[in-house]
């Protein structure tokens, strides 16, 4: 469904990503896993298209991605949740989960989703004509994943989506995650910090060390990883 | 205030008090009418400067360009004859509005954009300096271009509408008439139907909340689909046309030349900053607050300090409620 090939990006001064190829199936889970300013949301940033690579192709179902403006690329299927969230705050939650549908499909199958994504999260339901910039973190990144969902997306990526939360959020994110997957085999790419998480319900896993690839497996394989195990697994 | 009866001492002028309250009355039905076109006007700012963010200090010489315009259907191509001295100015303003809204358009995809956007999260000041230099390039080339083209001649839309009014009165046993200026209250009730309209674009729609969107968030507005430079523009465009529109409103009572656009701008900003920025309605209540301040100041102080008037209450609002008088606070993350 995403195919990264040979992706060089990163920012004026700086370069990031060299030579990064990822590869995502339809249906699939695959994680993105790496320490600090390793280049994943950089990674992600080039997908969405607000990076232009300097070298590398990216094809989203047969599609040429750098092709496109930045702005098509959400009318395609590809879904960004982005790290820190970044919902539009002085929108009301609900009009944030409308904008969401911004997209064609998302317009199309608005009763479906948002029935679900309130059936996902409750607590937009309670909130819905609160600010989003009112909402706390928590709430906030419930909001963004529903914001995400609601587009009808092919693919969703979320950057992080535990980032400052209380474990106990954190869980009830990533058990809502498995939900949806359960509900919709929804194709998910996932860059998370919580490495153990990250890895378990993942179908494929990528580490990112210094904008490269140094490692990717099937769960099995990653977590059998000595170096994982000592580095992002404390074992 | 020569009607006063009783003599009072020290040689002070004293009004009775039924004239008191007329001229109270009078200044205020003026300040609401002239007010309603102010709002207007600050609305048409609000949406690129509340709401997108972007300087624009040639907004007042756009608005002149606007009442030119106006005046030019109305004079010369066809719109008094068609539509007399009576609708005429009205038809003529709708129309200079999809003109402007045009030239705010192309003055967006040429000049402004360059400066905006997506583009100002590398520039210094998120563009705002680049902003405040280009539109003052802009103002003075509109200034200095129009003169030369239009002259420096003091020039109206010429209506019977502005030199007649409706009386409401006598109230109070006789004592009280107040004149409504007909011309000004079509233009106040026309601004508010726009004003009603906008808003119920901008709230509601699908075109609103992408604009909202992209003015609160431009990389998350990307992410989730919105061509976001081409919402600004959208924006920039209907913000020049709805300023000019209520140029055009102002022109049969306003007399205007090619370096008016300096006096409105002023009279905008501070509205827009009133109204807390990034509020349609807001801005429309400060463009409303400033009507009535300058014409209720005409009671006390001359007319030279009319404008001093604005700013001292300007002043004091920005000490005493910084987010503006109608503004909320929400977090910008
Ligand atoms: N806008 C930017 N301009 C310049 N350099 C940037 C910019 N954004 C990120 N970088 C740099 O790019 C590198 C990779 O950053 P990136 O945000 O992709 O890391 P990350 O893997 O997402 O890290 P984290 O886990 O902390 O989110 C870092 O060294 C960072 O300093
Ligand atoms: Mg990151």
């Amino acid at each position: 469904m995403l195919e990264i090939a040979g992706i060089s990006a990163g920012y004026s001064s700086v370069p990031v990503l060299r030579d990064v190829s990822i590869t995502v199936a339809e249906g699939q889970f695959v994680s993105v896993v790496g320490p600090n300013g390793a280049g994943k949301s950089t990674l992600f940033r080039t997908i969405s298209g607000i990076l232009k690579p300097s070298a590398g192709a990216i094809r989203f179902e047969g599609n040429d991605l750098l092709a496109l403006p930045a702005s098509r690329r959400a009318h395609l299927g590809i879904a960004h949740v982005p790290e820190g969230r970044h919902v539009f705050p002085s929108l009301t939650v609900m009009e944030n989960l409308e904008l969401g549908a911004f997209t064609e499909a998302g317009r199309q199958n608005w009763k479906t989703n948002i029935d679900r994504i309130l059936g996902l999260f409750p607590v937009l339901s309670e909130r819905r004509r609160q600010f989003a910039g009112t909402l706390s973190g928590g709430e906030q990144q419930m909001l963004a994943i529903g914001r995400g969902l609601a587009s009808s997306p092919k693919l969703l990526m979320l950057d992080e989506p535990s980032m400052g939360l209380a474990p106990t959020i954190a869980d009830f994110i990533f058990d809502q995650l498995t939900e949806i997957r359960r509900q919709t085999r929804l194709t998910i790419l996932l860059v998370e910090q919580r490495v153990a998480e990250a890895l378990q319900t993942a179908d494929h896993g990528y580490v990112l060390e210094a904008g490269r690839v140094v490692l990717e497996g099937d769960n099995q394989t990653l977590r059998a990883n000595d170096r994982i195990r000592a580095a992002y697994l404390g074992m | 205030m020569s009607r006063a009866e009783v003599g009072p001492p020290h040689g002070v002028r004293l009004m009775t008090f039924p004239i008191l309250v007329e001229n109270v009355l009078q200044s205020l039905m003026a300040g609401l009418l002239v007010g309603a076109i102010y709002g207007l006007m600050c609305v048409g700012l609000a949406l690129i400067f509340g709401i997108m963010r972007v300087i624009n200090f040639a907004q007042g010489d756009f608005m002149m360009l606007g009442m030119y315009v106006a005046y030019f259907f109305f004079a010369a191509l066809g719109v008094q004859p068609l539509f007399g001295s009576i609708f005429g100015p009205y038809v003529a303003a709708f129309l200079a509005a999809p003109v402007l809204f045009g030239v705010g358009y192309f003055a967006h995809q040429f000049l402004i954009s360059r400066v905006s956007g997506t583009r100002t999260a590398q520039l210094d000041g998120e563009g705002h300096y680049a902003q405040l230099i280009l539109t003052l390039g802009i103002a003075l080339i509109l200034q200095n271009a129009s003169q030369m083209i239009f002259g420096s001649m003091v020039v109206s839309v010429r209506t019977p509408l502005s030199s007649t009014a409706w009386i409401i009165g006598p109230l109070w046993g006789d004592f009280i008439e107040i004149f409504v200026n007909k011309a000004r209250a079509i233009a106040a009730i026309v601004s508010l139907l726009v004003i009603a309209g906008l808003a119920l674009v901008i709230g509601g729609t699908r075109l609103g909340k992408a604009l909202r969107a992209s003015a609160d968030d431009p990389t998350a507005a990307t992410y989730i689909g919105i061509d976001v430079n081409f919402a600004h523009r959208i924006a920039f465009a209907l913000g020049i046309s709805i300023t000019a529109l209520a140029g055009g409103l102002l022109a049969p009572n306003y007399p205007f030349h090619p370096f008016v656009g300096l006096e409105y701008v002023i009279i905008m900003y501070a509205g827009v900053v009133l109204g807390g920025l990034g509020s349609i309605i807001g801005a429309f209540w400060g463009g409303m607050t400033i009507g009535i301040v300058q014409q209720m100041s005409a009671l006390v102080l001359p007319t030279q300090l009319q404008n001093s008037a604005i700013f001292v209450f300007f002043l004091l609002i920005v000490l005493l409620r910084p987010q503006g008088l109608f503004g909320r606070v929400t977090e910008r993350t």
